[in-house]
């Protein structure tokens, strides 16, 4: 505006536009409010912090199906989550993680063989960055991201260790948090076993036709042979 | 002094105790709930009835920042003198609070049960002095000493110096305020507040006129100044490097500084009602006396609103703009206006057209003059265009 | 400690003293920890000495001893504003020293996020400026309610709203999920409404014009002499921006301007930023039409460990020419790894722009360098 004074007229337009709008307008009033919850319960404090698997405060969380936090290890389901774990604690996000937050030692029977799962798997989440490093350099598809933020402890020291009893979820958590991702993370999977299915029958066949063969050059050998000591015989 | 004096004398005065500093909670409240909805968001929500989850628009608030303040250490700097200290947010609240009887609030409806006494609150009322005005403008002005009496008493340089600027600006816009209040003295003959309010009777509000238009606005832009309101909080803002007066003052004294601040506020929107926008004139006034008070609240509260939306939307002034701001544009402006006003009252307007034509040419001599002013002291500034490179 | 100008402070008579200020660490306007030691004669600054360093986090000697991958996500970190935009320049980097090909949707993709970084660090600039000046924060929240819808957008395609670590060396991490570009779209439309509210509110406002024109003038030849980049550089007359000039990615197919300004104050520093701002919107505009499917990932090696060469990869970044060096010597670390970082080339003039103003405008100068201290500091 050319007026003397014009362009603060022009500011308190739209500023009273913006005040009038916060009141009709969800645009113009981006408060979220996630303080109380719908039943009027606060939100849970620190010492009563669920340590079950799968519990997600879904109605006050402000993370959406694609957020990630820290990382958490995958189990297969069924009622022992160890015997379903796909970690086989080969160490590679060990070596790859940026800031070294992982600290994992493999686990041994009683004979001194190793087993392929993890004894200890330990993230510290006061120094991981939530980088995702770790799930991608990952072969067995058995680390990927958590989006739970709510984990706030007296402890400064242990409490920020998570251990791997506090990592292992489900693969149907995982479904619930992240839907997409998880549904193609499981559709690779499939794919990658039935291919893999396929060259072990593709190998099999292949075994078994040279198996069949090296018996067929071997009779055929042993029936020259005998043809042979026959031809021998008859000299 | 009989009975019925003292109780007129009471029920001129504790209404006025009573309503201001409730009110002055409430603007509060409607500061931050009105700044924050300008800035898109809600403002206090949570905190109303005690103990409980009802948040009553957050109107518990101001008792929560009172009781807050209440209990905050008092802290006095080492070496600093404990008497002014002490005073000086005293002496930023009286004259404040003391200035409010000399606006036109008639309570004298309130004494229903004897005429006698009715008579009697009429005539102690404050505003009936003949020199209300003066008064107003002659208490107002010791806020200046209590602005210097914190900035001395704080023992650090900073709050000196920032209390120095404060009292500099206070002082200057002083001159822009009395002078546009004295064009519509000129017209009115008088300096009695009531006779001032009762020459707008009906809808003859000086804001109407032209010189009254432009007195307006300077006497508002001059409150501003003067109540260090945005965009002139120079004293009160952190993001300048050297801190306010009232830097080191924390706990109850930091609170009354805020009290005298906004009951000056309440005081001169009052003094801007009474002089320009008819002070308690409005539709049914006539029939019942109380809606004069309602009237002269709800004008206060609307020019409050004004100046609360200004300081969610204009960004500050540096200290030498200020100054040159007073003492180049509007002083001028406001002795060109009684000039003015001299000139559209002596020059006889028989018939319409002489009216329009008269008042046509006040407001054209007055925007002149602004423009004028404007470019002279100011350098030249204007947006720009730009040029683009491919 | 340097010597105060003393052409600056008039010697007639009366004898006065400086008056020292730090401006300390904690500053009640933004910008991070950073000191200024200002000397003042009266109201004008006579010499300042700005002081860093509170926010350095050993950020180029950690890289020597990680991986190239590893070192990706704290490039999120260096300029905390523009996580993509970093990633990129690193990316670029690396991509220099192995021959990848990066494919078309990776390409269109970048562009759109380095573009989408842009908008973002820019409103935020112009927000945390009028702070400032003093406006106690309205447009501050106007310019952050628009952030956060781009803030959304990022968090559904990286993961993270900040600290995205989305570039990986030969495309991206992995694909946007269905529907984003709808979304992105949608909030691109809606972007050049909120551009014109803000210049309403702001771009004619005398109170602004007569507090940032005049302020902090830096002239065409020292802004070349200095190595300054980036707007700072287009303000002061010179129209040089590394998206025309080194046209690296897929930009040269993209039509956009490059608004450069002629008297290099702070009005100017600020009108470009919001001049880009419109132009960000074309190139995004552009680039949403465009982008085909296809892969978002080259072929990459599964160990990075390139053979000794040196590189250095730029881009424009929103505050200047962020540019990555690096000295790679066979093993799978760098040998080394040096930022080069645009806000502390820029802040190298504060000096010469404060010289003479007043110390209210040294605040307002600093602001329309548009430093991060992330950056600054390393």
């Amino acid at each position: 505006m050319s007026f003397l004074g014009g362009g603060i007229f022009s500011g308190m337009a739209v500023t009273l536009r913006n005040f009038v709008g916060s009141y009709f307008d969800p645009d113009r009033l981006t408060t979220n409010d996630y303080s109380w919850r719908p039943e009027g319960q606060l939100p849970q404090s620190a010492g009563e912090y669920p340590r079950e698997e799968g519990e997600q405060l879904s109605d006050t969380t402000t993370v959406t199906n694609y957020s990630r936090n820290f990382p958490m290890l995958l189990h297969d389901g069924g009622d022992n989550p160890m015997d379903a774990i796909r970690c086989v604690a080969c160490q590679i996000c060990e070596r790859e993680c940026p800031p070294q937050c992982i600290y994992i030692e493999k686990d041994y029977d009683e004979n001194g063989k190793f087993i392929k799962r993890p004894a200890v798997f330990d993230i510290d989440i006061s120094v991981c960055m939530g980088c995702q490093i770790c799930v991608e350099v990952c072969p067995f598809d058995s680390i990927v991201m958590n989006s739970q933020f709510e984990l706030s402890t007296p402890n400064r020291f242990d409490g920020l260790l998570l251990h791997r009893g506090d990592l292992l979820k489900s693969n149907d958590y995982y479904h619930r948090i992240h839907p997409e991702e998880a549904k193609a993370r499981d559709q690779r999977m499939a794919v990658e076993k039935a291919a893999k299915e396929a060259k072990k029958k593709a190998a099999a066949e292949a075994a078994k036709k040279k198996a069949e063969e090296k018996a067929r050059a071997e009779a055929e050998a042993k029936a020259q042979e005998e043809t042979g000591d026959k031809e021998e015989e008859a000299q | 002094m009989s009975f019925e004096l003292v109780v007129a004398i009471l029920i001129a005065t504790v209404p006025l105790l009573a309503i201001f500093p409730s009110l002055f909670a409430l603007t509060t409240w409607l500061e931050r709930k009105a700044l924050a909805r300008i800035q898109n968001r809600r403002g206090p929500n949570k905190v109303g009835v005690p103990c409980t989850r009802i948040g009553l628009f957050g109107l518990g608030q101001p008792a929560a920042d009172g009781i807050k303040m209440l209990f905050k250490e008092d802290i006095v700097p080492k070496g600093a003198d404990r008497l002014f200290h002490l005073l000086a947010p005293i002496l930023a609240l009286i004259p404040a609070m003391l200035v409010l009887c000399f606006l036109p609030l008639d309570f004298s409806f309130l004494a229903v049960w004897d005429e006698s006494v009715a008579k009697d609150i009429k005539a102690v009322q404050g505003f009936a002095l003949d020199g209300a005005v003066i008064f107003f403008f002659a208490i107002t002005g010791i806020n200046t000493l209590s602005v210097f009496m914190a900035g001395w008493a704080s023992r650090n340089k900073y709050s000196l110096l920032g209390g120095m600027r404060a009292i500099a600006q206070m002082i200057s816009y002083e001159i822009p305020l009395v002078l546009s209040a004295v064009v519509v003295v000129m017209m009115v003959g008088s300096l009695n507040a009531k006779e001032i309010a009762d020459a707008q009777v009906g809808w003859n509000w000086f804001v109407f006129t032209p010189w009254g238009l432009a007195a307006f606005i300077i006497f508002f832009i001059a409150a501003l100044a003067e109540t260090n309101r945005s965009p002139f909080d120079l004293p009160e803002a952190e993001s300048e490097l050297i801190a306010g007066y009232f830097t080191e003052y924390s706990g109850f004294k930091f609170a009354l500084f805020f009290l005298g601040e906004y009951i000056s506020m309440f005081a001169i929107s009052g003094l801007a009602a009474v002089l320009f926008l008819g002070g308690g004139e409005g539709p049914g006034v006539a029939g019942y006396p109380w809606l004069a008070v309602v009237w002269f609240l709800a004008k206060i509260f609307s020019l409050i609103f004004v100046m609360i939306w200004l300081r969610g939307t204009l960004p500050r002034l540096r200290v030498d703009q200020l100054m040159a701001f007073a003492w180049k544009f509007l002083l001028p402006l406001s002795i060109l206006n009684i000039l003015v006003a001299g000139f559209a009252h002596f020059i006889p307007q028989g018939n319409v057209v002489a009216k329009v034509a008269v008042w046509m040419v006040s407001l054209g001599i007055l925007y002149a003059a602004a423009k004028g002013l404007n470019g002279l002291s100011r350098a030249e500034v204007k947006p720009r265009e730009y040029k683009y490179a491919q | 400690m340097v010597a105060p100008n003393y052409e600056l402070i008039a010697q007639d008579g009366l004898e006065t003293s400086l008056l020292e200020v730090s401006m300390g660490p904690h500053h009640p306007s933004t910008h991070g920890v950073f000191r200024m030691d200002v000397k003042l004669d009266g109201e004008t600054v006579v010499d300042l000495k700005p002081v860093f360093g509170y926010l350095h986090r050993n950020h180029e000697k950690l890289a020597e001893n990680m991986s190239y991958l590893a070192n990706m996500p704290f490039t999120d970190r260096l300029d905390y504003f523009n996580s993509m935009t970093n990633n990129w320049a690193y990316a670029l980097a690396a991509e220099g020293l192995v021959e990848i090909e990066v494919p078309e949707r990776a390409e269109y993709l970048r562009v759109i996020m380095a573009e989408l970084t842009r908008l973002v660090n820019h409103v935020s600039l112009v927000g945390f400026f009028v702070n400032d000046l003093g406006a106690l924060g309205t447009p501050l929240m106007y310019a952050f309610r628009e952030r956060e819808k781009i803030l959304d957008l990022f968090e559904e395609a990286s993961g993270a709203r900040m600290m995205c670590n989305y570039f990986r060396f030969g495309g991206l991490r992995c694909d946007v999920p269905a529907g984003w570009l709808d979304r992105a779209r949608e909030v691109v439309d809606q972007f050049p409404e909120f551009l014109d509210e803000y210049e309403k509110l702001l771009c004619e406002n005398e109170i602004i014009l007569s507090r940032t024109q005049g302020i902090g003038t830096l002239s065409r030849e020292l802004a070349i002499n200095a190595g300054i980049t980036g707007p700072m550089l287009r303000a002061s007359g010179v129209a040089y921006d590394l998206r025309k000039v080194d046209a690296y990615g897929i930009y040269d197919r993209f039509q956009f301007r490059v608004p450069y300004g002629e008297v290099g104050d702070c009005y100017d520093r600020f009108m470009v930023r919001m001049l880009e701002m419109r132009e960000s919107v074309q190139i995004l505009r552009q680039a949403l039409d465009g982008i085909p499917e296809g892969e978002i990932m080259g072929k990459a090696p599964r160990v990075f460990k390139p053979k000794p060469a040196e590189v250095y990869g730029r881009v424009e970044g929103p505050k200047g020419e962020l540019g990555f060096y690096l000295i790679a010597d066979g093993t799978p670390k760098p040998y080394r790894y040096r930022v080069r970082p645009p806000s502390l080339i820029n802040l190298t003039v504060l000096r010469d722009m404060c010289l003479g103003q007043k110390i209210a405008d040294a605040v307002v100068i600093l602001g329309s360098i548009d430093i991060v201290l992330g950056e600054v500091d390393r």
